[in-house]
């Protein structure tokens, strides 16, 4: 068999290449990040009449130079060994903006192959495009495909296989009219993209120079341009004694000069240009508008919540019966085969519960996760970042990041999972360090019982203040924190508004699966080594095993840190346990109590009234259950929460400087909100 | 003229960029170079705006759109 052919696909976002990419490999991928950052790398394999592809799908990006992550990983990924043919994916609905990374590309001196997306979406808007002319003058095959349909596939891959050894390019068949060249050489014809004379002449003399100091460099000629661009990369790498000739950055120049290449290209080649006003323009005439644009984004993402959890929790119903069902089973089992009592407690208190409570949440993530992935698909998702752009800049936050922010209303976990759709790190962790005080679903049974055992009618509003003042410390933190770094220019708005499509059934599944993938696996590890921490704390004491939590290490550790709570109305064993084991997840909290108060159905009247007998014994009053339920909204999120902020950051440095901030300001707010309420 | 202050569907083209280097390379990597030709389509809003050059329609925010000099290119 011959030898494994690499290659990279490339190309604009949204220009469908990763629906390309995965019709070839299906879900059989493997995704990791490149060394060091946090760009996502995809790899897949393919077989074709006998020849192995390995397929490499690059990050879409427009432009080769070195500004971003995305392009210099692209870049690198590209000019290593890596990679022997260069797919370049073309959305061909959109000629004009992709064939300026495809000049680009051409320059490198690779065997580029041109893959034209979306052909259908051309024809649809009768354009036609001059599939001869077009390699007539980059001088490199073009392919038509549609990824979605799958056609063009095994055509593609033979012109991979057939262009593999083509490092020169042409033979070229351009008329550029008006053009004297007054130049030595006739670069017309050893290259696609020849500059303006001055430029070619400088290239000239840099290629000499370095011929001169560097003759082992391949491809001197797009190094002499990225000199002339005074590209950082390339200018470190080879120093040379030429400040006359590169008197300035000529990047304008060549940028400028490309673009009047992909001109006269688009004149030539695109027939049929002026078509009809696409769609797209219609559905943005109300999805961007001034007044609808807003509204409807809510209704939409309504529709998306309402989705998520109520499908999503009324399946949760059945996950968690079936829980039930699975852990008294294995309980019965296991005392039938007289295990002894610590370990049946481990599995089923420990492990079951915390590692089945989180799996609990699968629906819920499932149908957010569909519902998001088909927004993204359509091409909606940037229109958000649009509408909402003006009120999340001035809380220094990007407009997309309010997405995140209302799904933490319900799960804080799929929450953080969504600010990866943000473009910048640091918008990221502003995103992930406010998202979890948006009270998430988790925390209402804790304020529902506190607040009907101690406000009587005025329970429902003080649960609704709650909710009220997640926003406020949110809103607050952004502002303060956009203050502190007035970092503005990366919320400058640039983002494409692609074309609205029908999402992609394969696309989407592919995306889901990964998700779900990744929040089994890695959240999975982390929440079933904190369930039995978790555990352990709870049931272990100095004497060793204990079965009255009152005697464990998780009470000793509440009673000695009754002092620091004293001051936020909190100065109770029980209630600092409950709160640890509220980490493992917030509703815990509620049994915890019962548990640790010894009252049973904590949640029916009879059951409240004992409690508020008990802890009315002890001094614990209104004030004190508002400060408790203030601090519950505020503090250390679940497990399942902490270990998604930790995938999402890959830092446990920012994962602890998170917690602690959110330590700091469930304790600030629940003293303000106590000493308030007591003073009253 | 800015680009904030063109009208909806009007057509303007760039006379100068003046931002940060990064952002100006980002933006003529996309296309938005000395001389190209924007239509806007969407300036309604106090902050930022959609606008179509080279075949693509891109939002803007406000901070890029106050930055780039246009002049009105006619129909």
């Amino acid at each position: 068999m011959a030898d494994i052919i690499n290659v990279g696909f490339i190309g604009n976002p949204n220009c469908g290449k990763t629906t390309l990419f995965n019709a070839f490999t299906g879900a059989n991928l493997k995704v990791a990040n490149w060394p060091g950052v946090t760009v996502e790398k995809k790899e897949g394999k393919t077989i074709y009449e006998g020849q192995e592809f390995k397929l490499i799908d690059l990050p879409g990006i427009y432009s080769l130079s070195s500004y971003t992550m995305e392009e210099t990983v692209s870049r690198e990924c590209i000019m290593s060994n890596d990679v022997d043919v260069i797919v370049d994916v073309i959305d061909a609905s959109c000629l004009e903006r992709s064939l300026y990374l495809t000049l680009q590309l051409l320059e490198l001196g690779k065997p580029v192959v041109l893959a034209l997306n979306m052909m259908d979406i051309v024809e649809e808007r009768g354009m036609e495009i001059d599939l001869h002319r077009l390699p007539e003058m980059l001088g490199t095959p073009a392919i038509p495909v549609s990824a979605r349909k799958k056609t063009g596939l095994s055509i593609l891959l033979h012109a991979i296989a057939h262009h593999k050894e083509y490092d020169t390019q042409g033979p070229f068949i351009h008329h550029h009219s008006g053009m004297r060249s007054s130049h030595r050489h006739n670069h017309h014809e050893e290259y696609a993209m020849v500059y303006e004379d001055v430029i070619e002449g400088k290239i000239d003399m840099i290629i000499n120079a370095l011929a001169k100091e560097y003759p082992d460099t391949d491809n001197k000629r797009w190094h002499a341009i990225k000199l002339l661009e005074k590209d950082k990369t390339i200018t470190d790498a080879y120093p040379l004694p030429l400040s006359s000739v590169i008197d300035k950055s000529y990047e304008k120049d060549i940028i400028s000069q490309k673009y009047d290449f992909i001109e006269e290209i688009i004149s030539e080649v695109l027939v049929n240009k002026s078509a009809k006003e696409a769609s797209t323009e219609k559905i943005d005439h109300y999805m961007t508008d001034k007044w609808l644009g807003l509204p409807l984004f809510l209704c939409i993402m309504a529709l998306v919540f309402f989705l998520t959890f109520t499908i999503g929790d009324w399946l949760k119903g059945y996950f968690e019966i079936a829980l039930e069902l699975f852990s008294g089973s294995v309980s019965d089992f296991l005392a039938s085969i007289h295990t002894n009592d610590m370990l049946v407690s481990l599995i089923v208190d420990g492990i079951i519960s915390g590692v089945g409570g989180i799996l609990t949440f699968l629906p819920n993530i499932f149908i957010l996760f569909l519902a998001l992935a088909i927004l993204e698909d359509s091409g909606y998702m940037s229109r958000v970042a649009f509408v909402m752009d003006d009120i999340m800049s001035k809380l220094g936050l990007s407009g997309r990041a309010f997405l995140p922010l209302l799904l933490g209303f319900g799960c804080t976990v799929p929450a953080v999972m969504a600010s990866r759709a943000l473009e910048h790190k640091k918008d990221r962790f502003k995103t992930i360090l406010v998202t979890p005080f948006m009270s998430c679903s988790a925390r209402l049974p804790i304020y529902v019982l506190f607040s009907s055992m101690f406000f009587g009618k005025y329970a429902m509003l003080v649960c609704y203040s709650m909710y009220l003042l997640g926003i406020i410390v949110a809103i607050g933190t952004a502002f303060i924190l956009s203050k502190i770094d007035g970092s503005k220019a990366e919320h400058a708005l640039l983002i494409e508004l692609p074309e609205y499509k029908s999402p992609n059934a394969h696309t989407i599944a592919i995306y889901v699966w990964q998700k779900i993938k990744d929040y089994l696996t890695k959240a999975g590890t982390v929440i079933f080594i904190a369930s039995i921490i978790m555990w352990g704390i709870l049931n272990f004491g100095p004497h060793g095993y204990v079965t009255d939590i009152s005697e464990s290490f998780g009470s000793m550790i509440g009673k000695a840190v009754i002092p620091l709570f004293k001051p936020v109305g909190l100065g109770y064993w029980q209630i600092i346990v409950a709160l640890i084991a509220g980490i493992a997840a917030k509703e815990v909290v509620v049994s915890s109590c019962s548990v640790l108060f010894g009252i049973q159905n904590i949640t029916t009247t009879k059951g409240m009234e004992s409690m508020v007998a008990t802890l009315g014994a002890l001094g614990f009053g209104a004030a004190n259950a508002y400060a408790l339920m203030t601090f519950c909204l505020l503090y250390i999120p679940c497990t399942a929460t902490i270990a998604t902020i930790q995938r999402e950051l890959k830092s446990w440095k920012y994962t602890g400087l998170i917690l602690l901030y959110q330590l700091f300001a469930a304790w600030v707010v629940s003293f303000i909100v106590y000493q308030t309420a007591s003073f009253l | 003229m800015t680009l904030k202050q063109g009208k909806n569907n009007g057509r303007y083209q760039v006379i100068s960029i003046d931002t940060e280097l990064k952002l100006e390379r980002r933006l003529e990597a996309l296309g938005l170079t000395e001389g190209t030709l924007v239509t806007i389509l969407n300036n309604d809003k106090k902050g930022s705006l959609t606008a179509k050059f080279r075949g693509t329609r891109f939002a803007l925010g406000k901070c890029i759109a106050d930055h780039i000099e246009v002049r009105e290119a006619g129909a």
